[in-house]
């Protein structure tokens, strides 16, 4: 028997059935694209399109079209490449570490939150790309037996640890999140009248019928993934930042960089998170499955994270002092103070000032200043990698190298690619494929459901001995 | 499902009674702790275990430069060996208590139901709190030059012989607000403000946990659970106040014993090991709570989640280990690496060994041992893992506390033993007797029920 | 698949509520009554073991892979950097492991998800190119479905089963022919 605490706040409102869920979430697969769709669709591709455009001279005539220099020769394509990999953490955390933590507010939101991360590996993916400059030569980075004899990659590099991590990831990533999709193509290929949906959903649910044998068997392989996948996905920021943390430059060789970068991704991603939620839920009309308590939820991670990178943020600058060193010293005074002592305190203010409005319950509860927080925090993410990358590089060992950064139109048409993709890819996603994990949201419905006094007495009346797990609050 | 027999919180045997014949048996422990730390001394004055007696300076491998061997300056005299083993323990144990409270305060965080029938075992644990606290405090004044190489003032005398540039342009950190060699005002501060601050946010939580028990209706309480919001507001902020101090109290208390040495992880490193010593011995008690007949309602279910806990924290640590290793082997600096090289080849390789069992003990065991579901609801494995999980962290105290302060002189002898029995036996009588106190279940805790009905799949 | 389709006859007991449905389970199998399936819109926890189905051994699998990944990426990265072609990097060892912790790892947690994954697809006939065998289409909505094989329960008579469906809780009972495997 399953208890739930009668003071837990509801998950699922508005008395919804088992048959009211699978109604809510195929409509929107069902129905043909309304026009708001179509319309944020069209901004999606038109930011493409011109990405597109960038990109292709990024790749025709070199990054040489970049802003970099030869002081500074990371800038902009791994700032992004890191920011978009933190923002594929939080869907794997939420399906995989929630799933261990038993928090079963995830049901709601693990569906889209795994898409979102698909869609950002795939975007930082073509970072990594972009500043190969000579991306047919890709597979150089894999080892490979080749016509040089035996000559291999070296997996010293974290380089090569990165192209392990991330691919690794996204496949995990990808089967996890597929998994996940089959019960509910299942139920979308009951329901389809129309024979060409039939067939196409018919593939892509492998044939599933909801056995309890194969339920079983489902449940034991969503744990086991979720168990890989927990520290797989602390591994893959972990070695995004070695990347960094292996070299000897200052600012960059700090041994909490791992445990920080995950911190940092998680928060980054659970802001990204909500952004694409509010929508979809106002769009979609999902306030009884993505409750107030949900974003709330979210927003106490967001705390969290927010004050984990914080506290070190003040190690790091804490540390450089002790330490006595006076170029890791030095790096922090002209994070601080430098040039580009704007972009520092917009990180300091977007990601360690900005979510402490979470510490008030009202904060937490209000949508407006979620959303507008989840934005807020997620440039803060993104001027973090450039503080980190780019004031690290542009003062060197050298003082006669010294110089700045400035962006080209090349730098930020590829941005906006990355955008373009990511959102095509999205918008995507929630027409064609059910946005709300279906079956889990059934699995929770008994235990976190506010049932209407209408179906209360039904269930009174087919003989049903209510569990106390109903919320009386709720009704 | 289907278990044997379900036990209801109603039906629960609440009281612990602290038998005499425990009390006289953990007495007599302590009394062999003390003995065996009196012959170890003996046996040091007489210059046995002493490696380098006759030359009267503990130097490892000669290398100054970084982490080695400081505070070596004076010499080494075996009462130094005491000091550190003393200091190890008061701050291993230190940290289980913590995480007692700790533990305790995340879990009103985290609202979770599954671990309110066990939450009463680490609430005693902060009781443990002010003995290690005063013991710290006394000992830093009595010891602090033996144990801290920066407390020697000569090294703040600029244009001295051992004036140190490094120390000095730190010293504001030890000497705040008073002159760089003085007395170490904002040190011993801090000292007191994180005992105190745990100390009185523990009572805090102990009062209310309480108070809670005295209400009389469990469902009118359900309806406006007062009591429980203010613990989850209370613990809320001893968890803010913990993510600080308890990196801070990881450089003041060991990270400063390396006086050069630096590393930003080591606060989170020290944190993590403390965690899963403390989630270890949190499960120690409870089996054996069990065992005694008490705590009917904790089931395999429990234990499996605590099993579960063990074993993801124990990969947490790996991770942290792991990484802050690693980064510092592969930069290879010489100021940073000179503390792994210290403990692997350093003093002629004394410590190579225990850095190895560190990983075997505190990684691979907990992780084998533990994978399987069966292994974590079986109380017999489980006794297994926390032992190897309980020693393997107190090696990795070891190895963090002593190449510092007693470098070629250390070893595992009798001083060792005794320390670790008073300190052990200390523990279990302060746990033992304050759980007696209060009953053992919190009955009118608002997800007892939850905890009562809790399945592991 | 043989020349000569037979087929079984099932009895489809049609539930509103896993409660209901684990209530029959029960009743059922105190009868006599041997059980084919259960077919549900969700994980219903415990099923499988009143179903009474073995405990899976997927995660024992999945360690398996995983070992062998972790084998495998071990052994490869020493043989490139150690033996085949051994290069200075960094001052370090040729073959300096705790560099090759990380893809060691990786490789470990693919070779674990995949192989874990794919058995668990075969090994349930979970192939895009197989047909679902439904015995209710509302089983992947909002209803509990429990399917019994009668050539499994020979000495049982139909109509006392259906009558043991009906008198805890089924809300409606059907027959299904499906082919033999």
């Amino acid at each position: 028997m399953q208890y739930t605490s009668p003071i837990r706040e509801p998950l699922v409102l508005q008395g919804k059935t088992y048959a009211d869920v699978t109604e809510d979430i195929c409509r929107q697969v069902e129905a043909a694209p309304n026009p708001r769709w179509l319309g944020a669709m069209f901004l999606s591709l038109l930011a493409l399109g011109w990405g597109s455009y960038t990109l292709y001279r990024t790749w025709w005539y070199g990054i040489g079209e970049w802003g970099l220099n030869k002081t500074v020769g990371w800038a902009w394509d791994i700032t992004n490449f890191v920011w978009w990999v933190g923002i594929g953490h939080a869907g794997t955390l939420i399906s995989a570490i929630l799933l261990l933590f038993r928090q079963k507010w995830r049901t709601s939101i693990n569906r889209a939150a795994e898409a979102m991360t698909i869609f950002a590996v795939l975007c930082a993916g073509s970072f990594i790309l972009m500043h190969m400059g000579r991306p047919w030569l890709a597979h150089w980075a894999l080892p490979l037996p080749n016509t040089y004899g035996s000559l291999w990659v070296n997996f010293n590099s974290p380089l090569v640890w990165d192209v392990f991590a991330i691919s690794t990831y996204l496949t995990v990533s990808i089967v996890f999140w597929y998994m996940g999709l089959i019960p509910d193509l299942a139920t979308i290929r009951e329901r389809a009248k129309n024979p060409i949906a039939r067939f196409i959903y018919g593939a892509m649910s492998f044939a599933w019928n909801g056995s309890a044998k194969t339920w079983a068997r489902y449940e034991m392989v969503a744990l086991v993934l979720a168990g890989l996948s927990t520290p797989l996905v602390l591994s893959v920021h972990t070695i995004v930042s070695f990347d960094f943390a292996t070299s000897v430059i200052p600012g960059w060789h700090t041994t909490i960089f791992p445990p920080y970068f995950v911190a940092g991704a998680i928060f980054s991603g659970f802001a990204m998170v909500l952004t694409l939620m509010l929508i979809t839920r106002h769009v979609y009309k999902l306030q009884a499955y993505i409750t107030l308590e949900h974003i709330e939820s979210m927003n106490k991670i967001i705390l969290l994270t927010g004050s984990i990178v914080g506290i070190a943020y003040l190690t790091e600058f804490f540390i450089a002092w002790y330490s006595g060193v006076e170029y890791e010293s030095y790096c922090f005074i002209n994070r601080a103070f430098g040039p580009y002592w704007w972009a520092y305190w917009s990180m300091m203010t977007c990601n360690v000032i900005s979510p402490q409005f979470f510490w008030f319950r009202s904060m937490r509860r209000n949508i407006y200043v979620t959303f507008a927080l989840s934005i807020v925090v997620n440039i803060g993410m993104w001027f973090e990698r450039f503080v980190i990358i780019v004031t690290s590089l542009h003062r060197d060992y050298v003082p006669s190298s010294w110089t700045m950064f400035w962006p080209t139109y090349v730098d930020v048409g590829d941005y906006i690619f990355s955008f373009g993709f990511f959102f095509t890819c999205f918008f995507l996603f929630a027409k064609f494929l059910p946005v709300i994990n279906i079956a889990e949201v059934k699995a929770i419905l008994k235990s976190s459901s506010a049932p209407s006094v209408i179906e209360k007495e039904e269930k009174v009346k087919a003989g049903v001995k209510l569990t106390p797990s109903y919320n009386p609050k709720s009704e | 499902m289907a278990s044997a027999t379900h036990y209801s919180v109603e039906h629960e045997n609440l009281n612990f009674v602290f038998k005499s014949e425990l009390r006289k048996r953990l007495i007599m422990a302590m009394a062999i702790g003390v003995i065996l730390i009196l012959l170890g001394c003996i046996l040091l004055m007489m210059g046995i275990g002493v490696a380098d007696a006759h030359h009267g300076a503990g130097h490892g491998t000669g290398h100054h430069g970084g982490g080695g061997a400081e505070g070596s300056g004076h010499g080494f005299h075996w009462t130094k060996r005491l000091w550190a083993n003393l200091w190890l323990n008061g701050v291993f144990f230190t940290g289980i208590a913590v995480i007692g409270v700790f533990f305790v305060a995340v879990q009103y965080v985290a609202h979770a139901g599954w671990s309110s029938a066990i939450k009463r075992i680490p609430e005693a644990f902060g009781y443990f709190l002010p003995i290690t606290g005063g013991l710290l405090l006394i000992l830093f004044f009595i010891a602090g030059h033996d144990l801290f190489h920066w407390t020697h003032s000569s090294l703040y005398e600029k244009g001295g012989k051992e004036f140190d540039k490094i120390l000095y342009g730190k010293s504001g950190f030890f000497f705040f607000p008073l002159k760089p060699g003085s007395f170490p005002f904002f040190y011993v501060l801090r000292m007191i403000i994180f005992f105190g601050g745990w100390y009185f946010l523990f009572m805090q939580i102990r009062k209310l946990s309480l108070k809670e028990d005295l209400e009389t209706d469990f469902n009118t309480y359900l309806k406006r659970p007062v009591i429980y919001n203010k613990l989850v507001y209370i613990s809320t902020v001893f968890v803010v106040f913990f993510a600080i101090s308890s990196s801070v109290s990881a450089w003041d208390w060991i990270m400063s014993i390396d006086s050069h040495w630096f590393s930003t992880m080591f606060g989170w490193y020290v944190f993590s090991s403390w965690h899963v010593t403390g989630l270890a011995t949190i499960a120690l008690a409870v089996i054996l709570l069990k065992e005694q007949g008490y705590l009917k309602v904790v089931n395999e279910n429990h234990l499996h989640d605590l099993g579960k806990f063990m074993f993801a924290f124990s990969i947490f640590w790996t991770y942290i280990w792991f990484s802050q290793f690693l980064l510092i082997y592969y930069a290879n600096i010489p100021e940073e690496a000179i503390y792994f090289k210290e403990r692997l080849s350093g003093h002629g390789g004394l410590y190579a060994p225990v850095f190895f069992l560190n990983i075997f003990f505190n990684f691979f065991f907990p992780f084998l041992i533990l994978m399987t579901r069966a292994s974590k609801r079986n109380v017999s494995i489980l006794k297994i893992a926390i032992g190897f999980i309980l020693v393997g962290h107190y090696l990795d105290f070891f190895m963090m506390v002593m190449p510092g302060t007693v470098g070629a002189n250390g070893g595992f002898g009798l001083i060792e033993a005794g320390c670790l029995l008073l300190f052990a036996s200390a523990f279990i009588y302060v746990v033992a007797s304050n759980l007696a106190k209060a009953p053992l279940i919190a009955k009118n805790h608002p997800f007892i029920k939850e905890s009562e009905y809790h399945v592991v799949l | 698949m043989t020349k000569h389709e037979e087929t079984h006859k099932f009895l489809v007991g049609i539930f509103n509520d896993e409660d209901i449905l684990i209530g029959a389970i029960k009743k059922l199998q105190a009868a006599g009554v041997k059980l084919h399936d259960a077919y549900t819109p969700y994980p219903v926890h415990h099923l499988d073991e009143y179903l009474g189905f073995k405990r899976s051994r997927l995660s024992k699998a999945a360690f398996l892979f995983g070992a062998t990944g972790a084998i495998l990426a071990a052994t490869f990265q020493s043989y490139v950097m150690g033996i085949d072609w051994p290069m200075i990097i960094g001052g370090k060892d040729f073959i300096a492991p705790p560099s090759f912790v990380p893809v060691t790892f990786e490789f470990a947690v693919l070779c674990a998800s995949l192989g874990m994954v794919a058995t668990f697809l075969v090994s349930n006939g979970l192939l895009p190119w197989k047909k679902a065998v439904m015995f209710d289409p509302r089983s992947t909505d909002d209803k509990f479905v429990l399917a019994i094989n009668l050539a499994d329960n020979k000495k049982i008579e139909e109509a006392k089963i259906v009558e043991l469906l009906k008198a805890n809780g089924a809300e409606e009972v059907n027959t299904k022919e499906i082919k033999k495997k």
